[in-house]
């Protein structure tokens, strides 16, 4: 008798938060939620050198806060560094760093415990693709590809965490992507690599949670393709519902969302509706859905950056 | 004029694939025959590959078992022709080290020929907060749960696509779709392997006429001793699992060429939910079925670590 009791009490506690979330989305869908100040925070971006992480760089720049860039490549290091300082950054420390090698990410860390701080907002942005099909793709452009796409979180987290916890206070993000919620085709290192990474950033936040870690926060974001020349030569066969998406407005959105504290944001929506999609309909009017909106086809004229590797 | 053609051909091919997912809903699915194809399957020593093992051998199908603890693969192997297997074919190996899995492949083509269904089950789990878990336990976790598929796919699919015939099976976890406490490195390597499998998935779709199929197989806690000490919080609505409704399941699945398997069927409605729901609802839904508390007591397989211990100091 009694278990019947409890599990109806816990149904009931259940019904209980559910609704009082349904009221807290509707409410705050209405009015708009508060943005956190950000400046003075330890802001640790990987893959500053280019693209998305510089972008992230010069918006966390202009709102003040001290950062802390990480790239393989030192030039393009250096030049976000000097982009920042001209945006208005005061402290900028900038990092040679393989984000992918374990003993090196240990070692710059410790370097940055000593000459910067605690980190309080940690990006983990840095990524490669190889944009070859599967069996095209040589084993160690996979396994350097899983390295830095995903090993390089858990190293960072296991790095800069515990001061976070210790602290009470601190802000994981993860650059994860669309195709960390759906498989694409000519993309399965790079699949594997962004699902993950988005899986071990929800596994850590539910430990958070699971831990009472309240000033711990999380944000898992997951874009389709950005013009920043990493997908360069990718096409969309819907601009309308997946656009490629413009760096500005992607970065301006990830921001924002950081300062939201939101737990997730997909660029563009329509990926809500896709995943949503995804979780029930059978796999045959799936697979038609893709094939209409070209999803195919996105990574056939594939050629990436034009880096000097 | 095209839009209109396209979108009209679009709309009646969606609509006839709603009627026959309705149909199939009532009439049962024709099960394929799996009689004298090559099942390969990895973690075949005990729990859940041990089980498939014995189905397949039921089914008239050429066994080959891969796993890294020779005793219990001989066990598998001697209970598999007890159930009648006619060829049964065991290999000690570790299928996190890349070469061993290319040299025993090898092996398997010269001595037994091109494996036709491929089972990627071998897993291991550490089950414990990130913070507590050494670095090689969870470069371990990655190896085995997820780059050993790497590794296997490349060594058979390319038979399968020559001859146009296949199967790969992918044993993720519930963990591969939904976040868990205390299973931070086991739930990202089977996110990798999940989003590994349904990306391959999508390039052998893309092959016009392709008959290599995918079955993505996404389990709760299994009661093989694995996950032991795992609690449920509803032990009537998501109870832990029992192998043999598992081992049955997933048989069933791929004798039906299903693609995703998620077990539970009650998993399905949370998953869908998760989708649209907001990310404080996701929490408390998370909360109700218990992913922050369900390891708090994991034990585990005693073996099974201290086996794994003993390989990394060889390797070191």
């Amino acid at each position: 008798m009694s278990s019947g009791w409890r599990s109806a009490k816990k149904l009931l506690v259940f019904l209980t938060k559910l609704l009082l979330t349904v009221l807290e989305a509707v409410v705050f869908t209405l009015l708009p939620k508060p943005r956190k100040s950000v400046a003075g925070e330890v802001v640790l971006i990987t893959g500053a050198g280019s693209g998305l992480g510089r972008l992230l760089a010069l918006r966390f720049a202009r709102l003040g806060s001290v950062l802390v860039l990480w790239d393989v490549n030192k030039e393009g290091n250096e030049e976000t560094s000097k982009m920042a300082r001209e945006a208005g950054a005061t402290r900028v420390h900038a990092y040679t760093c393989d984000c992918g090698q374990r003993e090196e990410v240990y070692r710059v860390a410790d370097q940055v415990k000593k000459e910067v701080g605690d980190v309080s907002i940690l990006i983990n942005n840095a990524g490669i693709v190889t944009g070859k099909k599967f069996l095209d793709c040589p084993d160690e452009l996979m396994e350097k590809s899983f390295d830095v796409n995903f090993k390089a979180h858990l190293w960072t987290y296991k790095a800069f965490l515990p001061a976070m916890i210790a602290n009470d206070h601190g802000h994981l993000v993860c650059i994860s992507s669309s195709a960390g919620l759906i498989g694409v085709n000519g993309l399965a290192d790079y699949c594997a690599s962004k699902f993950a990474a988005l899986g071990f950033a929800e596994s850590v936040f539910i430990e958070t949670f699971s831990q009472k870690r309240k000033g711990i926060k999380t944000t898992i974001v997951c874009p389709f393709f950005i013009k920043t020349g990493m997908f360069e030569g990718c096409t969309t066969a819907c601009p309308s519902l997946l656009p490629i998406l413009d760096p500005e407005y992607a970065v301006g959105k990830i921001v924002d969302a950081v300062l939201q504290e939101k737990l997730y944001l997909y660029m563009p929506r329509f990926l809500y509706f896709m995943v949503f999609l995804r979780s029930f309909l059978p796999i045959k009017m799936g697979l038609l859905i893709i094939d209409y909106l070209g999803i195919f086809h996105v990574m056939d004229g594939f050629t990436g950056q034009r880096k000097k590797q | 004029m095209d839009m209109i053609v396209d979108a009209s051909i679009f709309l009646g091919k969606f609509l006839y694939y709603f009627l026959e997912s309705f149909a199939y809903k009532i009439i049962p699915k024709r099960k394929k025959n799996v009689t004298g194809e090559i099942v390969l399957i990895t973690g075949a020593g005990s729990g859940l590959g041990r089980l498939l093992a014995i189905h397949f051998a039921s089914l008239g199908a050429i066994l080959v078992l891969w796993d890294i603890n020779q005793e219990g693969n001989m066990e598998t192997c001697r209970l598999a022709k007890e159930k009648g297997a006619v060829k049964v074919f065991a290999y000690t190996c570790d299928c996190s080290n890349r070469q061993e899995v290319y040299r025993v492949a090898d092996q398997v083509r010269k001595e037994v020929g091109d494996v036709t269904i491929l089972i990627n089950n071998a897993g291991v789990v550490t089950g414990k907060l990130l913070l507590d878990t050494p670095d090689h336990m969870v470069e371990r976790s990655f190896l085995v749960n997820a780059i050993s598929h790497f590794w296997t796919y490349k060594a058979f699919l390319p038979a399968m696509i020559k001859a146009n015939h296949g199967h790969l099976v992918c044993i993720s976890s519930i963990a591969g779709l939904a976040g868990i406490s205390r299973l931070s490195d086991y739930s990202a390597s089977k996110f990798a392997a999940f989003g590994f499998a349904e990306s391959l998935f999508i390039e052998l779709s893309m092959l016009k006429k392709s008959e290599v199929k995918t079955t993505i197989v996404c389990p709760y806690f299994i009661k093989t001793g694995m996950f032991e000490g795992c609690t449920t919080k509803h032990p009537f609505l998501l109870p832990l699992l029992e192998q043999e409704y598992v081992a049955k399941t997933i048989v069933n699945a791929i004798l039906e060429e299903q693609v995703y398997v998620i077990i539970p069927k009650l998993l399905y409605f949370a998953l869908i939910l998760k989708q649209i729901i907001s990310p404080k609802m996701m929490i408390a839904l998370g909360e109700y079925l218990g992913v922050d508390t369900c390891m708090d007591f994991f034990k585990g397989r005693e073996q099974a670590n201290e086996l794994q211990t003993e390989i990394q100091r060889k390797h070191q």
